[in-house]
């Protein structure tokens, strides 16, 4: 098999068919996400918003007391 | 008891229960327009006329804010004249980190900021004056802190991804 196909569907890797969108910038930033992003509307994003506060709070709760 | 986490809407519902004439900006906005980062307040730049201070005074008693810097010793809250100035109010609540700011960047203030401004439902029949992407990119710019850079890098991506798919 080829180093370009997919070894699980035995398709072309997302990263190497002609039409796909690269997954990361120049930078770094993850593309894959601010495209995720933008296809939530506002209602779903601001629900991305509530709950990534409430699982930092979590967090902060499970940090070992000093 | 003053929350951990921001509850967005409870603190979004008090403000507009109150009538209070404000701009969401920062990262709670940024995440609106569809930036992929993490965020653990809000902030609101609101219209500074003694009526609407005297309104949002009242949704900040009604949150039972006082200022983060001088707690946990100090309860200090804003009076009326506070927000009435330019400067910047770093607040808790009840529902969370509240961080209301009299101008942004480069002295902006809300009439400086409305027009750029849009309104968006963010749950139920909840709508919000968000500010709007090119001047969230361009008033954290006029910034020049160090803290918004990365933050800045992912705005002009997710621009340009907009406007790719306009395309």
């Amino acid at each position: 098999m080829s180093p370009e196909e997919s070894p699980r569907a035995g398709r072309l890797a997302p990263e190497t068919r002609p039409d796909a969108l690269p997954t990361h910038a120049a930078d770094g930033t993850d593309l894959t996400l601010i495209r995720w992003m933008l296809s939530l509307d506002h209602k779903e994003r601001f629900q991305v918003l509530q709950s990534g506060a409430r699982s930092l709070a979590l967090l902060l709760d499970a940090r070992p007391q000093r | 008891m003053r929350g951990r986490s921001a509850d967005y809407e409870r603190l979004l519902r008090t403000l507009l229960d109150r009538n209070v004439e404000f701009l969401v900006v920062g990262g709670v906005s940024a995440v609106l327009q569809g930036a992929p980062i993490p965020t653990i307040d809000l902030d609101i730049v609101h219209e500074r006329s003694s009526p609407n201070a005297a309104r949002l005074l009242a949704a900040l008693l009604d949150l039972d804010a006082c200022y983060r810097e001088h707690l946990p010793g100090k309860i200090l809250r804003p009076t009326e004249r506070d927000l009435l100035g330019p400067g910047h109010h770093l607040l808790m609540t009840t529902a969370g980190p509240l961080d209301v700011l009299g101008t942004i960047g480069a002295k902006r203030d809300h009439a400086d900021l409305f027009p750029h401004s849009e309104t968006v439902t963010v749950a139920g029949s909840l709508c919000v004056r968000v500010l709007d992407l090119p001047t969230l990119i361009r008033v954290k710019e006029e910034s020049g802190r160090e803290k918004d850079a990365q933050g800045l890098t992912i705005l002009r991506h997710v621009l340009e991804e907009r406007e790719r798919r306009g395309k």
